[in-house]
């Protein structure tokens, strides 16, 4: 009995604020209410709409866009960047170019967006000038997806850069030895030993990074509002749009369902291919 | 491990969820014109909720200092929220009072008086007017009659009256005299055209190397005055079609479009400060209603300043957009919040207002054409009210913030040259009939 007494916060935590949420977004779903006025019993037409929508469409697609390529930049050269601080560098370096690399991850989200929104400036911004191009960055259709990806990634970069460099930390001196000894050279010891090790650490980065960067919203609202036209529109993005802006509620939380089931499957699908890969 | 990730994206699904889900629990309790009045209306204080930057609310802090001085039996507590459009501070008004959280007293801005009449949130202040029939009569008096009108027509769905029109913003242009000094280019008229003044850009950009305007896609202050002055509107009369696409928006649009490709304005969608950039010298002209003046006295450049009415190709005008006071149907206070109101719209109040430099032109004639409001401006301040006399109050349907969004998206498209003119607008059409 006392057990569950210890438990009851987190319990109850997690029933009020995720759990009767959820269910609350569940039951929203099937409404059509505009905030201000009594809602109506909808059935499953927020859904029907859904899937005829083509700015859902469009908006699930930028979204897995700009996740994926989250995923391939943070973790691909989140390592290379882990490595090369592990092998090479004295421990004092060390510590700066690892606090280098965290410190943008502590600035707010509408802090780095607004400073990258002067970075980028068409007319004055040090972007323009140095890459001598008149690109509108963040106004070209072309442009603006993979803008604000390196932007995030300038952002988030020390968070999964810490993750791998920890994973990288735990891999035991005496196994680098034995392969040493048996002749493999520094590939191989990578290839071979390091790798391996870290799966779990890269695995758990992965994920991580996936799941975040499909909740993606502050980088769009701020610096391109999802344009243009609807380039850069994140689900969240959308969400909000209509829940707070258009006063679909109801089809804002179910917009917000498919935004859960899609981390489900995605993250569920992570963990069963995991099985082939990770270290276990 | 969860932690640091959760402060990463600040919002994230599962807060987004407690949002949603916050305010479905709340349901039961405001979803009903917010019936039983809990959040602000039940405590002792009179709560009145405006829109205001920290920069303004320093002005409208000596304002409540005011009253508070008349009437120390009531406890005001004024409550600005900092935000950019109208749209957005519906939204956020809307989120709260279905959250339960319900003012007395709200300024709300033609963009969301009809839509906060026609959910029944609203008190009718016909029997208050009757009461004080005297004071409104003076009030009424001293007002341009149009102001009254639309105030009927556009703000109440059922023939009650649920506002008080007060203070409004009309568009003009905004001009630096130095510049148009050093260019020898005469400074514009009150009768000017599209021509003259695409003529001064390109004069002014020539000897000065400066940017003639800055073109901007803000719905009410950059879109509608071209819209206006070419004959047509975004809305039809009584906002129930849109009309976007339109081949006199789409001529007003493109004409924006040939000023940014021809660097006679700095490219859309960048951090150009336009009014910081005219005291400058590095631009001649913006559009703007009396909202710059905060800034431009900031900045020490009254005396360069000058008001312009907007050019026009077709005819004269301008968007109107006012505040009106209403009182909430859930406030505990109403006869308080009748009596703030009356404070607002009074001459000392107005007048107050209108010396400190509010970012509004005082509903008032009286005060309108005073010194107190015409001191330590731009010559040409005076065009504000005359606008009126033109205007056209700004097409507002019901969901206000996504019409809004819809029409800007599609002019920025305009202004980046990233689709025709024709195109952009006729898909920003589209999306506006599925609105309204």
């Amino acid at each position: 009995m006392p057990g569950y007494l210890f438990i009851s916060p987190a319990v109850l935590l997690f029933l009020i604020f995720v759990a009767l949420p959820l269910l609350a977004a569940f039951g929203l779903s099937l409404f059509h209410w505009d905030l201000l006025s009594t809602p109506e019993f909808a059935g499953l037409d927020n859904f029907k709409q859904l899937v005829q929508d083509s700015a859902t469409i469009r908006a699930v697609f930028n979204t897995f866009v700009f996740a994926l390529a989250s995923v391939v930049t943070h973790v691909g050269i989140g390592m290379l960047l882990a490595l090369g601080v592990h092998r090479t560098m004295t421990r004092g370096t060390k510590y700066f170019v690892r606090t280098a690399f965290f410190f943008p991850f502590l600035v707010s989200w509408a802090a780095v967006a607004l400073l990258w929104k002067y970075v980028l400036d068409p007319t004055f911004g040090i972007a323009a000038y140095y890459l001598q191009s008149s690109t509108n960055w963040l106004a070209s259709p072309t442009w603006a997806l993979p803008t604000l990806i390196v932007v995030d990634w300038w952002h988030t970069i020390g968070y999964t850069f810490i993750i791998l460099l920890a994973g990288l930390q735990t891999v035991p001196a005496q196994l680098h030895e034995a392969a040493r000894v048996d002749g493999a050279n520094a590939w191989w010891r990578f290839w071979s030993v390091t790798l391996p090790v870290m799966s779990p650490t890269i695995f758990f980065a992965t994920v991580i990074t996936f799941i975040g960067a499909f909740q993606i919203f502050d980088p769009m609202v701020i610096m391109t509002q999802g344009g243009p036209d609807g380039a850069t529109r994140s689900i969240v993005q959308y969400t909000y749009e209509k829940g707070f802006q258009s006063f679909e509620v109801g089809y804002a939380a179910a917009l917000s369902l498919v935004l859960f089931v899609v981390i489900m499957v995605v993250t569920g699908l992570q963990f069963r291919l995991s099985r082939r890969w990770v270290h276990q | 491990m969860n932690q640091p990730l959760l402060s990463r994206r600040p919002i994230t699904r599962r807060r987004f969820l407690q949002t949603t889900g916050g305010t479905a629990l709340a349901a039961s309790l405001a979803a009903c014109g917010g019936g039983n009045g809990s959040g602000g209306s039940g405590t002792k204080e009179l709560s009145f909720v405006y829109m205001g930057t920290a920069e303004q609310q320093a002005t409208w802090n000596k304002l409540f200092a005011k009253f508070t001085e008349q009437h120390p039996e009531i406890k005001l507590k004024a409550e600005g929220i900092p935000l950019s459009n109208w749209g957005d501070f519906f939204n956020k008004l809307s989120t709260r009072i279905a959250g339960g959280q319900v003012p007395d007293v709200i300024q709300i801005a033609t963009e969301g008086q009809r839509l906060f009449a026609s959910k029944g949130l609203l008190a009718p202040l016909d029997d208050y007017i009757k009461k004080d029939q005297s004071t409104i009569d003076e009030y009424y008096a001293d007002m341009d009659p149009n102001l009254i009108e639309w105030d009927k027509k556009y703000a109440s769905t059922d023939g009650k009256t649920y506002y008080l029109p007060g203070e409004f913003n009309t568009m003009c242009m905004w001009y630096s005299k130095d510049l148009f000094k050093k260019a020898g280019v005469p400074e514009p008229t009150p009768k000017w055209t599209w021509d003259d003044f695409r003529h001064a850009c390109e004069q002014i950009k020539a000897k000065t190397g400066a940017f003639g305007y800055a073109a901007d896609s803000a719905y009410f202050g950059a879109i509608m005055p071209w819209l206006l002055t070419n004959g047509t509107s975004s809305f039809s009369e009584d906002w129930s079609k849109p009309t976007f696409d339109d081949p006199k928006a789409i001529e007003a649009a493109e004409f924006n479009r040939k000023l940014v490709a021809d660097k006679l304005s700095p490219p859309p969608g960048g951090t150009f400060d336009a009014f910081t950039a005219a005291a400058q010298g590095k631009l001649a002209m913006f559009g703007g209603g009396r909202w710059p003046i905060i800034s431009i006295r900031n900045l020490k450049a009254t005396t360069k300043m000058g008001i312009v009415p907007w050019p026009t190709k077709v005819e004269q005008g301008s968007p109107v957009g006012w505040n009106g006071y209403p009182i909430l149907k859930a406030s505990k206070k109403k006869d308080d919040a009748w009596t703030f109101i009356k404070f607002l719209i009074s001459k000392e109040g107005s007048s107050t207002f209108a010396q400190l430099g509010g970012t509004i032109v005082p509903a008032r004639k009286s005060i309108a054409n005073s010194q107190s409001f015409l001191e330590d401006a731009p010559t040409g301040t005076q065009y504000l009210y005359q606008a009126l006399s033109y205007a056209t109050p700004i097409p507002s349907p019901d969901k206000g913030a996504a019409v809004q969004k819809a029409i800007e998206d599609g002019w920025k498209q305009v202004l980046t040259g990233n689709a025709t003119p024709a195109d952009a607008l006729g898909k920003a059409q589209t999306a506006l009939e599925g609105l309204v």
